[in-house]
């Protein structure tokens, strides 16, 4: 099982890199070094120790598109990856206890079959259909489109974990919490004549997670999209553990384009937040809460430069017993566009059981020719006190230049105080390369 | 051996890389244009007089224009010209976002160039003027394409010009809506975005850093981590905790928890508890059950530990204490009765 999935990626990948020439070739490149502290541990009573971390980071991003090939229509192969090098202390989220470390985020090759009925994918890739969730696997998937706007989906693979290590949920990042994953979803489209995007998605799908043969995950689910007319989408989804045997998340947004100036939505979003961790976790056992929020938003052009927005969401959370308590969450946002400068305000609002905050942030970039200037200043206040503070601020400054033949640099600087750091100061200085090569542009 | 794929995968990066290499940036501009089209076009000269070559062509080539002005003053041009001008037409290298074939649409009968042509490139322009998709859908009705996203028969490719079409508008909190978007609809979302876009953000587990760190010069774009998110992250947990848990793993958590000596695997003599006091009395207002009944996944930050020797297992399991108290949620006998005893995790307490 696990080696049938890597043989598939080395045939493709080999068949389309060498015997294929690729139209279009989108290549990133970006050399990134960051420098700041972090604090480490110190035993009860003692102020914890700042150790100074520098990765040095190389990010290497390609996509080479429409490659020509007898076989496949509209083949590419996608590439996202990474290297870092330590050069002071090992940063807490290197994945690694080793200095010079590195991962693949993104690797597959995917083409169509059967004038473009059949897609297959394969290699490191992320599954968004269905209940899915996002997860991301070293494997495969395939989506067929039968007649009548039938579609079936399936995908199979070995969930992710850091830096190539173990995948077990109890000894890995992987969020999946397993070694094997596999599921699919079976679609409807329905079109309806007249403007375009109107029309009804109706999809059916499955998804289960095992590690070392027991089941960690093993959830079905429904999904909706309903555009009955095309400035107004409906969309709505449930997942149930069929291990808990209970619903799992559910959510029901309705999104209005009102006009040209105004958008509006309304949500609604069911989560239990204990089916989201393994049912191989002991913690698995001891709860089965269920939150909820409700609430909506709006952006609105003012004129054709300023535009404002503002959402709310009222959360409803477990409490004491069987009770429910009502928490908030509010944000308000407003972005001016000047012609080459831009200035925006945020303000946010959170309060839950615990705690919560009042958020200030305001930010603006500023373009000369080639060169451009960012500000960004975050501020928080905490209902409770933090480690002791009530307060955290940063602020960041970034100024960067378009060296030309697709290389630009970028020099950023952060600093603050937070509750954990009476004193913050980072510095990050990048250089990209962005270019897209393009042969040819039809077959 | 996930070394093997990571081999295979920069191989074909490399052989990929290797055919590229006579490929040249898009960056060119093209000079601007020199034919004053629409005099000609409003004195009902045929386009063909200039563009005869296109009729009988079945693709678009970036570098064929099927230009070719009349050496000889004919019929078409004498009407306004007694000479004709001396023109010396630019080569043109811009890239077409079509593929499309003029043979078999000009044999139709009544179909014209303007049928599709409504707007003709003007002396000094550099830009010529783009043909709409009314003009395509005036007669293919592409509703199930569309629907189905299928966008590639006809469009080169997607991914890389600004999409005009208002039902794929981001608008909003988008943020917030995207994901609930995604799942009927994932395909539409590919037709643009490479899966590299969305790894930036949804693959944490392999990703160099946060967004909000390798990008501060993007201020206008929402990033979930911006600012001092480790102050606000057990803050933002108990609003969402399921948030969190779809992209980072318990022992993501916990390598920090660590670090900082807030965790039970924290090295010896570095363990500061979190815990307020009352934690493990009985009858306490603050007594852990009250918390791990209402977010068991704040415990799993630092106590997940699969189905191995976790620290609740200590109290709550009949093989480790006498009299255990049921630890399990209202309702939960109800959906696991004697048979799920014997595998998964109620092994770790109730098996043999």
């Amino acid at each position: 099982m696990r080696t049938t999935p890597r043989m598939f990626v080395a045939a493709l990948a080999i068949v389309s890199a060498t015997a294929a020439r690729a139209d279009v070739v989108e290549a990133t490149s970006t050399t990134l070094v960051t420098t700041g502290q972090q604090p480490r541990g110190g035993a009860a009573g003692t102020t914890p120790d700042l150790v100074r971390v520098s990765p040095a980071f190389e990010i290497i991003s390609v996509s080479a598109r429409e490659i020509r090939n007898p076989v496949f229509s509209d083949l590419e192969v996608v590439f996202s990856g990474w290297g870092s090098l330590d050069l002071g202390e090992l940063r807490w989220d290197a994945g690694s206890s080793e200095k010079f470390t590195g991962d693949i985020t993104a690797g597959y090759v995917r083409g169509s079959l059967l004038k473009r009925a059949l897609t297959i994918r394969a290699g490191r890739a992320l599954v968004a259909s269905g209940v899915g969730r996002m997860l991301q696997l070293d494997g495969g998937d395939v989506l067929l489109r039968l007649p009548a706007g039938v579609s079936l989906s399936a995908f199979g693979g070995a969930p992710v974990s850091q830096r190539f290590g173990t995948r077990s949920g109890t000894r890995s990042w992987n969020p999946a919490g397993g070694d094997l994953a596999y599921g699919g979803r079976l679609g409807w489209t329905l079109p309806l004549a007249g403007k375009y995007g109107r029309g009804l998605d109706l999809g059916a799908s499955a998804v289960v997670v095992e590690d070392g043969g027991d089941v960690v995950r093993k959830d079905a689910g429904l999904d909706l999209r309903l555009a009955p007319v095309q400035a107004l989408t409906l969309v709505a989804n449930a997942t149930y553990s069929l291990e808990a045997e209970r619903l799992a998340a559910a959510t029901v947004e309705a999104l209005w384009a009102v006009n040209a100036k105004l958008f509006a939505n309304v949500d609604y979003r069911f989560t239990a937040p204990d089916l989201f961790l393994s049912r191989l976790s002991i913690l698995s056992v001891f709860a089965d809460s269920s939150r909820q929020d409700i609430g909506g938003g709006f952006r609105y052009h003012l004129t054709g430069d300023l535009q404002v927005g503002a959402d709310y969401h009222a959360l409803l959370e477990p409490g004491e017993g069987d009770s429910t308590t009502l928490g908030h969450e509010a944000a308000a946002r407003a972005e001016w566009d000047l012609g080459p400068t831009t200035v925006g305000g945020e303000l946010s609002y959170l309060t839950v059981t615990d705690n919560g905050w009042v958020g200030v942030r305001a930010f603006g970039r500023h373009e000369v020719g080639r060169a451009f200037v960012t500000g960004d200043v975050v501020f928080h206040t905490f209902e409770n006190e933090v480690n002791g503070e009530k307060v955290a601020v940063t602020g960041t400054v970034s100024a960067g230049y378009q060296l030309g033949s697709g290389f630009s640099a970028v020099l950023a600087g952060r600093a603050g105080m937070t509750p954990f750091l009476e004193q913050q100061a980072d510095l990050m200085v990048k250089l990209v390369y962005n270019q897209t090569y393009r042969v040819r542009e039809v077959k | 051996m996930d070394r093997h794929l990571l081999v295979v995968a920069l191989a074909a990066l490399a052989a990929t890389g290797c055919t590229a290499k006579d490929t040249r940036p898009v960056a060119k501009a093209d000079p601007p244009y020199v034919f004053p089209h629409s005099p000609h076009v409003d004195s009902d000269v045929n386009c063909k007089a200039c563009h005869g070559s296109i009729v009988s062509e079945t693709t678009l080539e970036a570098r064929v224009r099927h230009v070719g002005l009349p050496k000889k003053n004919t019929e078409d041009c004498s009407g306004c010209h007694d000479q004709l001008p001396k023109l010396a037409i630019p080569a043109r290298t811009r890239e077409f976002d079509v593929r499309f074939n003029h043979a078999a649409h000009l044999a139709k009968p009544g179909m014209k160039c303007t049928t599709c042509h409504t707007a003709t490139p003007e002396a000094k322009q550099v830009e010529p003027p783009r043909v709409s998709m009314n003009a395509c859908t005036a007669c293919h009705k592409h509703q199930r394409d569309f629907a189905e996203a299928r966008c590639s028969p006809c469009h080169v490719d997607l991914k890389r010009y600004e999409k005009p079409v208002a039902a794929f508008k981001h608008t909003g909190d988008f943020l917030k809506l995207h994901g609930a978007l995604a799942r009927p609809s994932a395909e539409t979302c590919a037709q643009c975005h490479e899966q590299t876009f969305c790894a930036d953000c949804h693959a944490a587990t392999t990703t160099p850093m946060r967004p909000s760190i390798s990008f501060p010069e993007e201020v206008k774009r929402d990033f979930i981590h911006r600012g001092d998110f480790v102050s606000r992250h057990m803050i933002e947990q108990a609003a969402n905790p399921a948030s969190c848990r779809k992209c980072h793993g318990s022992q993501f958590c916990d390598a920090c928890h660590t670090l900082q000596g807030v965790s039970p695997t924290a090295p010896d003599g570095t363990f500061r508890s979190p815990h307020p006091a009352g934690w493990n009395t009985v009858g306490s207002a603050t007594h852990h059950s009250r918390t791990a009944r209402r977010d068991i996944t704040s415990c799993a930050g630092c106590h997940e530990q699969g189905r191995g020797l976790a620290v609740c297992l200590q109290c709550h399991s009949p093989k480790t204490s006498g009299a255990p108290t049921n630890p399990h949620p209202a309702g939960f006998l109800r959906k696991h009765d004697r048979d799920d005893q014997t595998k998964g995790i109620c092994l770790t307490c109730h098996g043999p």
